[in-house]
């Protein structure tokens, strides 16, 4: 192209140009505090309309009053003085979604933060969004396989489904988390991690350990850290679902981890104090079970005239002290289809993941469990249960009848079946088998200690020699001539 | 509890008592309402009050409030000229801001008719990118 026919092009791109007269709607600052900000004039301004402050930072209007309006305020508000002109945009606070997202990391509106360059989407979502009605819901029936034996036995988790993770700090809640996004590999499955309020050095190493396994080719990772304003953990965990609502309205399953929820709720707190709303119950605001309640219900699996997506949440609360009942905790259980019961206990006696097996509970993912595992399943669930009523009576082993004594050896080997390493997903299959082969006694021959050891020369010795059969369990056939060569493969192995 | 009452609600109520009173019966309404903000611990809303007062009373007497920004200083036809647009009583302030670099910016109560050069110019950018 000559120079001439750019000359002549912009010259016609600016003669084209029409001059228009911008009106705009604005209202005055009149106190600025902590990440809020208290605006006079504004008076069409609506419900979580953006605003635009001087020096490009933008705000959400969140309180209207008779005579002011309260935003909080998204980015830096140290710059932000009184007597400030804020004018309103007309926009709802929208994040970009689009396959762009995969593998990147990027703040809670969406921006990348990992160096890699600018995020170009075609489109944006609306971080809220009301959740889809019942008549585009259908229920859940894939599961999730979080590679987690001890999980997909007994808590199983299915596509669409919310369950919650909770336990005190240092109890490995993120490592279920994280191990879940690491075995989505080749399920088909897109995955966000929303860390609200989270040590950057946390979220440096996890997205390290994502790529080094792989998964960040599937995962999209929302940071909202420790450092950023109390409004950029309130949204990250909206925005985050904003951008799992694009995949899922593809007809994709996504997996969102909230970690945690908890650190949402104390930002919330903090907004809604500095904006005098009255302080309820530990002076979180009346309407922190909204703040939950909206967020988990965005979790769907569609139907099929809608696509058949589905958004499966892991929401992650952490306790204090073990303590349930706090106002958070109890919230998002009633929330959630179920919870994961981390414990301190267990974790230090060396059971991890520290699984409180007794008050874990899955509402709905028995119903997507592939067939083969919910027969070997119930088994090890009945044995397990019937070795915590048990377990009192373990130190009294001599005195005690020998049906007891066999319940708690099984018990025994179970726990120490379904303690799993970090970083170490299993497949599905491969649970199937081992689980299979302890519950009917085939491991018996092996000292409590040894079993681990047992466990990963079973699992070489039948991915070697029975490669048919572990086909077949990943696809679900179960029935006897399958159940059949199960046994044979077992007692090939003891032998 | 005893509602708070803004100071609009009090400018309100003075314009609403004093309206077309004279002479002696102004003073006398103007003391009783200074009583009455001694009573709502309001005298020191005082100017506040004088200030939602103004706004008021232009509101109710049709009185428009521009302020007019432009580049360099307008001459008295211009300026006439914008404010006739605007109807027949309007009262105007103006400033002077170079950065604007043309045009004028008309403010009034809480909306901004930006005709300046340097938003036509930001639109044109925007434009061609």
């Amino acid at each position: 192209m000559s120079t001439n026919t750019i000359v002549n092009e912009l010259k016609k791109h600016i003669a084209e140009f029409e001059k228009t007269v911008q009106v705009e709607e604005i209202g005055t600052v009149i106190e600025v505090g902590d990440g809020i900000a208290r605006m006079s004039g504004l008076t069409k301004c609506q419900y979580q309309e953006m605003l635009e402050f001087p020096g490009e930072v933008f705000g959400v209007a969140l309180n209207l009053e008779e005579e002011t309006v309260g935003a909080m305020i998204l980015g830096d508000f140290k710059k932000i003085k009184e007597g400030d002109t804020v004018k309103r945009t007309g926009r709802i606070l929208s994040v970009p979604v689009g396959p762009e997202m995969v593998g990147r990391v990027v703040n809670a509106l969406g921006q990348a933060i990992d160096g890699k360059g600018e995020i170009k989407t075609k489109q944006f979502y609306p971080v809220e969004k009301i959740a889809p009605g019942v008549m585009t819901r259908q229920g859940v029936h894939q599961p999730v396989q979080t590679g987690i034996k001890a999980i997909d036995a007994m808590i199983p988790i299915g596509r669409g489904q919310r369950e919650l993770i909770i336990g005190d700090r240092q109890t490995g809640k993120t490592a279920i988390a994280i191990d879940t996004i690491i075995n989505q590999k080749g399920q088909n499955m897109k995955c966000i991690y929303v860390a609200v309020g989270q040590k950057e050095s946390k979220v440096a190493r996890i997205v390290a350990k994502l790529q080094e396994t792989g998964a960040m080719e599937y995962t999209t990772i929302v940071v909202a850290g420790a450092s950023d304003p109390a409004s950029m953990s309130f949204i990250a965990p909206y925005s985050g679902v904003a951008m799992a609502e694009y995949f899922a309205d593809q007809g994709e399953d996504v997996l969102v981890v909230y970690d945690d929820l908890t650190k949402q709720a104390w930002a919330y707190r903090e907004i809604s104090l500095l904006l005098r709303r009255p302080p309820g119950r530990e002076a979180y605001p009346g309407d922190v079970f909204y703040l939950h309640s909206r967020l988990l219900e965005r979790a769907c699996k569609l139907n099929k005239e809608n696509g058949g997506g589905s958004i499966t949440a892991l929401p992650i609360i952490e306790t204090q002290a073990g303590d349930v009942t706090a106002y958070i905790p109890t919230n998002v259980i009633s929330i959630t289809d179920g919870q994961i019961f981390l414990e301190t206990d267990q974790f230090y006696k060396g059971i991890r993941p520290a699984l409180n097996v007794g008050i874990s509970v899955s509402r709905v993912g028995g119903s997507a469990q592939i067939k083969p595992m919910k027969k070997v399943a119930g088994k090890l669930k009945l044995a397990m249960a019937q070795f915590r009523e048990l377990e009192a009576f373990a130190q009294f082993a001599s005195d005690l009848d020998p049906e007891t004594k066999a319940q708690i050896d099984l018990g025994t080997r179970m726990t120490e079946l379904l303690k799993q390493p970090q970083y170490s997903p299993m497949p599905v299959e491969n649970q199937i088998a081992v689980i299979y082969a302890v519950s009917n006694g085939y491991f018996n021959k092996f000292a409590v200690k040894e079993i681990a050891d047992a466990e990963k020369k079973f699992i070489e010795f039948i991915t070697k020699t029975k490669h048919s059969l572990l086909d077949k369990l990943a696809k679900g056939d179960w029935d006897e001539t399958v159940e059949g060569e199960l046994k044979e493969a077992c007692s090939e192995f003891v032998k | 509890m005893k509602k708070k009452i803004s100071n609009k609600q009090f400018a309100e109520a003075l314009f609403a008592v004093t309206d077309g009173l004279k002479g002696e019966k102004l003073n006398e309404a103007l003391h009783q309402f200074v009583l009455l903000l001694v009573k709502y611990h309001k005298l020191k809303q005082g100017a506040l009050i004088i200030a939602e007062f103004e706004k008021y009373a232009k509101k109710k007497s049709g009185i428009i409030e521009l302020e007019i920004t432009s580049a360099r200083k307008l001459s008295d036809t211009t300026l006439n000229h914008i404010k006739k647009i605007f109807g027949e009583q309007v009262e105007s302030i103006e400033k002077i801001d170079g950065e604007i670099l043309g045009g004028v910016k008309i403010k009034m109560e809480d909306k901004i008719l930006d005709a300046s050069l340097k938003t036509q110019l930001l639109n044109l950018k925007q434009n061609l990118i």
